[in-house]
Order: C-alpha cells, then sequence, then structure tokens
C-alpha cells in the first residue's frame, strides 16, 4: 500500500560482497581483523583472570580461554588466507580503556564487573560483528566466523548463568558497570565504523545489534523489560 | 500468549512517548540514535473476554517511526528484530500493527527467515488484515443506513481495491452486502482487471476523482500522497469515507457536514484494557479502542488458533471474514462507529 515512499537504501552500505583484493578492503580488514585478534587475546586472559577469582570456576574458565585462543588462531588464518598484516597496535589501544576498567575491577576483586565487561559486553560486540561480517565475509572468513558464532554463544550463557545466581547482590554493581563500560563500548564501534564500512558492514546494524544481544543476557541475569531500555541507553546517548 | 508489534505514529510522538515511559536517553536522542535502538517490549496486559476467558500479551515497540520508511535497510531491520523478540519471548501469536506488515509485505521479508540464530516461525505471525477487512465491511455495512444510504441501492468505491484487505473488503461488498455498484480504484491496471473479472455483481474500474464523484460510500484503504487534494463540491451528499488506511489522516481534508469520515478498522472492546499504548495512536477511547488487526492476535488467543490466519496477499476469503467476525462478536469487540451527532445531523438534513 505505502510502496510510493519505501524508497532504496540510503545508509551507504552497497549489497552484496566487497572486493576483498582492493588496497581499501585489505587496510580496513587489517584493522578489523587485528580488533578480533586482540578481542580473542583478551577474553582467553580476562577468563583466566577470572578464574583466580572463582577458584572453584577455575577449570571450565580455563576450558573457555582456551576455546578463545582457538578462534584467535583462526582469525590469524584469515589474514594470512588474505595476505593482510593484522594492525596490532592499533587493536591494542583500541581495547585500551575496557582493558583498564577490567584490571581494576580485578584487582578489586569485582566479579561482576569483571564479568559484565568481559562475558557480556565483550561477548555481545563480538557476536554482533560476527553476525553482520558472515554474509560479507570471504568464503574462507566466512567458514571461520560460523563455527567461532556457535562457540560464542556459549560463553555469554556462562557470564549470564553466574551472574543470574548472584543477581540481587550484584545487581547495584552490574548497574555501575553498565553505566561506566557501555560508553566505552559505544565508542568503539563508533571508531570502527568507517572500516567496517569499507567490508559492507552497517554501524547502525551493529550497534542494534549489539544491543539486542546485551539487552537479552541483562533480562536472563533478571532485569525486567523496564530497566533494560533503561541500561541500554547508556549505549545510545554517545 | 498474544503480541502487539507496533510503532509510535510519528518521531515526535515517539520521543513524546519515550519520556513518559521514563526513556530520556531515548526522548533525547535523534533520528541516528532510534534507528539503532533496538525493539522493546514495553507492556504486558491481561484482558478479560464476555465470555470470562483471560488471556495475557505483550506490546512490542520496534522503535520504527515512519520517518524511517526512505531508509530501506533500517526499516527492515525494524521488522525483523521486533519480530525476534516476539518470538523469542514465547508470544504464540504476534499481531503486525501500522506500517508493520506494509513493510514485510513490501519488502519480501518471507526471504529473510534467519535473524542471527533464530529462525522465525511464521504460523507465529498474522498481518490481522483478516479481522480489519471484516471490521471495515461491518463499519460500511452497520454506519451507512445511520446516514440514509441504502447499501442495496448504493455505489461504493473502494479505494486500494487490489491490495490484501482492499480485495476482501470488495468481495465482501460483492457477494454478503450486494451493494448495487462497486468502484474500483487503484494504481495497477492489470490486477485491478483481474479483481474486477473475479467480483460477483456490478463493478468498474475508475480513476479517483471519477470514482469520488459517483460513491455514496468511499473505503480507504490505501495511504494517500500528501498533495492530494479533493474537491468537496464534486462529491455525493451524503457520503461515508471510511478511512481504513494507515496513517489515518482522512478526516482532516473534509470539512462539509454531509462528508462523514470514520475511522476504519477500529475495534471497541466491552471493557477498559488497562494498557497505554493506545493512546499513543490517537484513540478516542485508548483504553477501550484498538486497531482490528491486534485484535485479531487477540481473538486468536482466545480461541487457540495459534496460526497465521492472516497471512500472505490476498488470501482473504468470506468463510475466514465471518470466522473471525463471529468470534470477534463473542470476545466482545466492536467495529467504531460514527458519533451520534454526525448521524443526527445528515438525517435532520
Amino acid at each position: 500500500m505505502a510502496a510510493s515512499v519505501l524508497d532504496s537504501c540510503v545508509d551507504g552500505i552497497p549489497e552484496g560482497l566487497p572486493d576483498f583484493t582492493t588496497d581499501a578492503y585489505r587496510s580496513a580488514y587489517s584493522r578489523i581483523n587485528a580488533i578480533v585478534i586482540e578481542g580473542e587475546q583478551e577474553a582467553h586472559d580476562n577468563y583466566m583472570a577470572i578464574g583466580t577469582l572463582l577458584p572453584d570456576e577455575a577449570e571450565p574458565l580455563a576450558q573457555l580461554a582456551r576455546m578463545e585462543l582457538r578462534h584467535m588462531k583462526g582469525f590469524q588464518s584469515c589474514a594470512r588466507n588474505l595476505s593482510v598484516e593484522p594492525d596490532m597496535p592499533f587493536a591494542q589501544t583500541f581495547f585500551a580503556p575496557l582493558h583498564a576498567n577490567f584490571q581494576a575491577a580485578l584487582a578489586d576483586n569485582r566479579v561482576a564487573t569483571c564479568l559484565v565487561i568481559q562475558a557480556l559486553m565483550i561477548e555481545a560486540f563480538a557476536i554482533a560483528a560476527y553476525h553482520i561480517y558472515i554474509p560479507v565475509a570471504d568464503p574462507f572468513a566466512r567458514r571461520i566466523t560460523e563455527a567461532v558464532v556457535k562457540d560464542e554463544y556459549t560463553h555469554l550463557n556462562y557470564g549470564q548463568a553466574w551472574l543470574k545466581a548472584h543477581f540481587e547482590e550484584c545487581r547495584d554493581e552490574i548497574e555501575v558497570a553498565n553505566k561506566v563500560n557501555l560508553p566505552i563500548i559505544r565508542s568503539m564501534l563508533e571508531q570502527v565504523a568507517d572500516d567496517a564500512a569499507v567490508l559492507h558492514m552497517g554501524k547502525e546494524d551493529l550497534i542494534e545489534d549489539f544491543l539486542i544481544a546485551y539487552q537479552e543476557a541483562l533480562a536472563d541475569v533478571g532485569f525486567t523489560t523496564r530497566d533494560l531500555a533503561r541500561l541500554g541507553a547508556a549505549a545510545l546517548a554517545g | 500468549m498474544f503480541g502487539l508489534i507496533g510503532h509510535s505514529s510519528s518521531f515526535a510522538d515517539a520521543r513524546v512517548k519515550a519520556r513518559q515511559l521514563g526513556y530520556d536517553a531515548f526522548a533525547d536522542g535523534d533520528l541516528d540514535v532510534w534507528c539503532t535502538a533496538p525493539p522493546q517490549l514495553v507492556e504486558s496486559v491481561s484482558i478479560t473476554s464476555l465470555t470470562g476467558a483471560t488471556i495475557e500479551g505483550s506490546y512490542i515497540d520496534s522503535c520504527f517511526v515512519p520517518e524511517m520508511l526512505s531508509r530501506f535497510k533500517t526499516a527492515k531491520r525494524k521488522v525483523l528484530n521486533a519480530m525476534e523478540l516476539a518470538q523469542k519471548t514465547g508470544l504464540q501469536i504476534t499481531a503486525l500493527g501500522g506500517f508493520t506488515s506494509i513493510i514485510f509485505e513490501n519488502f519480501n521479508l518471507l526471504r529473510e527467515q534467519q535473524v542471527r540464530a533464530t529462525t522465525l516461525d511464521w504460523s507465529r505471525f498474522t498481518t490481522g488484515n483478516t479481522h480489519t477487512a471484516w471490521v471495515i465491511a461491518r463499519q460500511v455495512e452497520l454506519n451507512a443506513p445511520t446516514l440514509g444510504i441504502d447499501l442495496g441501492k448504493a455505489r461504493v468505491a473502494v479505494v486500494g481495491a487490489t491490495g490484501d484487505i482492499g480485495s476482501a473488503v470488495c468481495r465482501w461488498m460483492a457477494e454478503s452486502i450486494r451493494v448495487a455498484e462497486l468502484l474500483l480504484v487503484a494504481r495497477q491496471q492489470g490486477p485491478l482487471e483481474e479483481l474486477r473479472d473475479s467480483l460477483a455483481g456490478s463493478s468498474r474500474i475508475l480513476p479517483l476523482d471519477l470514482a469520488l464523484a459517483e460513491a455514496d460510500v468511499v473505503v480507504w484503504v490505501a495511504s494517500l500522497p500528501k498533495t492530494l487534494t479533493i474537491d468537496e463540491a464534486t462529491l455525493r451528499k451524503p457520503c461515508l469515507m471510511v478511512d481504513g488506511g494507515y496513517p489515518k489522516n482522512l478526516d482532516s481534508r473534509f470539512s462539509h457536514p454531509d462528508i462523514h469520515v470514520l475511522k476504519g478498522g477500529i475495534v471497541e472492546f466491552h471493557t477498559d484494557i488497562g494498557w497505554q499504548m493506545m493512546e499513543a495512536a490517537d484513540m478516542e477511547r485508548p483504553q477501550r479502542q484498538l486497531f482490528a488487526c491486534f485484535a485479531e492476535a487477540m481473538l486468536l488467543e482466545f480461541e487457540g488458533w495459534h496460526t497465521n490466519f492472516s497471512w500472505g496477499r490476498n488470501n482473504i476469503t468470506l468463510e475466514a471474514m465471518e470466522r473471525i467476525g463471529a468470534a470477534s462478536r463473542r470476545h466482545g469487540f466492536q467495529p467504531l462507529a460514527l458519533s451520534p451527532q454526525s448521524t443526527v445531523h445528515s438525517l435532520v438534513a
């Protein structure tokens, strides 16, 4: 009925696959791929660190950490496949603010904050990015990424399960961790937007998909639907 | 559990509603912010039928606003993400309200069944168009006589005749009400000719201005171009205009006392629903009035018909309309009627 008002896309992201061989693509890929590699490395280190705070959980957390290292190697092979050198210094700078907040929480034994940063935020960020990347990835990276996505859902559930079990005592801490760290995630998404666009990944899609995954995790942990919009808004306001 | 997927009627309204709900970051955000906002389950209600049965359901705001229609990918994403949320929430039958079903149909979202890790189950969704078509048809049937219009002798124009709702209304007018003549108006000639040839009774294809000049009743089920102007002097008097399009903006175009505009596809429930969501939809009695497409999801839940009762294009049969209409009456929904002042004036005049 309203066909005349339904115009074509104006978000600047073309339909279809990008040309994986151009300099522009390879340059953007060197940063995006590095972020992914660094993200998996950070995830490994973070799960091992959380294991020191939760000695009873150390073994399953170590298993998760090993899985993250496998993912990292997979993504390193994606860069080799395209003959791209990942820009690791860029990626380390990219993660620095979140890394610092995680380390501060770790030093203070704030388990809930560590889990919010790693098991909810970083995992939701990764899942959103991987889902949006898969349809526009090169065939090699697509296979690797599809396998990783399946694993990522397992970790997210792990973090949720612990926070859910301890919801009442750590509710306030989760809210604080959300308020402090969600704007950082938002700014990370902003920083990556131009390079992501070269890979045909839209910024709007990245932010909305991240918020969907993140709010879903928060709902499972125990927040009400009214809380979710309020908590997620910390990312929108950025 | 039934579900309703809706959205605000404009960006300005959406911001006001967000402020009322205490979502200041949404209220302060610009359109780009809303384009990245995920769907929100904003309200859960329980409602009780005339039969005494009680059901529960939820309203999901897709965070879509009509200003996003020019952003193809955004509009598509809003609809699919809201549907995914409905399914993941465990809602068994969810109506696609406002622009949601229009976007679904026009962008052919049947091709987009996979949303991240969720495979959308189409049987959990309904456009609600069967109930909407039945309600519009009944609104004509019940209100035309109050203006002194004898439907057996009347010409009824249907603007948007070849659409899902329009074609169903045409069939009902031709076969159940048996109006004197149907005047068919739509953009595409091919589907119009097919429709005319499939209808029992007398019908003619006309351009809009000629159809309006001859019609005693006009059913609008197309969105109107903002630039469209209608000369009231050329219209028959009295004339019943049923505004079944979305958004409902027809009443602002007519001022003559014998042109009676009725909001089409709206029902009134027998008791207050106790929700906030219809206040944003410009209903006069937001506690009782709602879109017929939403009511269809409630009816399917009351009846335990967990199926996509209305789906695809031009699949609405008279039997399905009668069936949903009977359920509508049984559970306490009434098609919205003209206000009494409106009909008194016409009969006196």
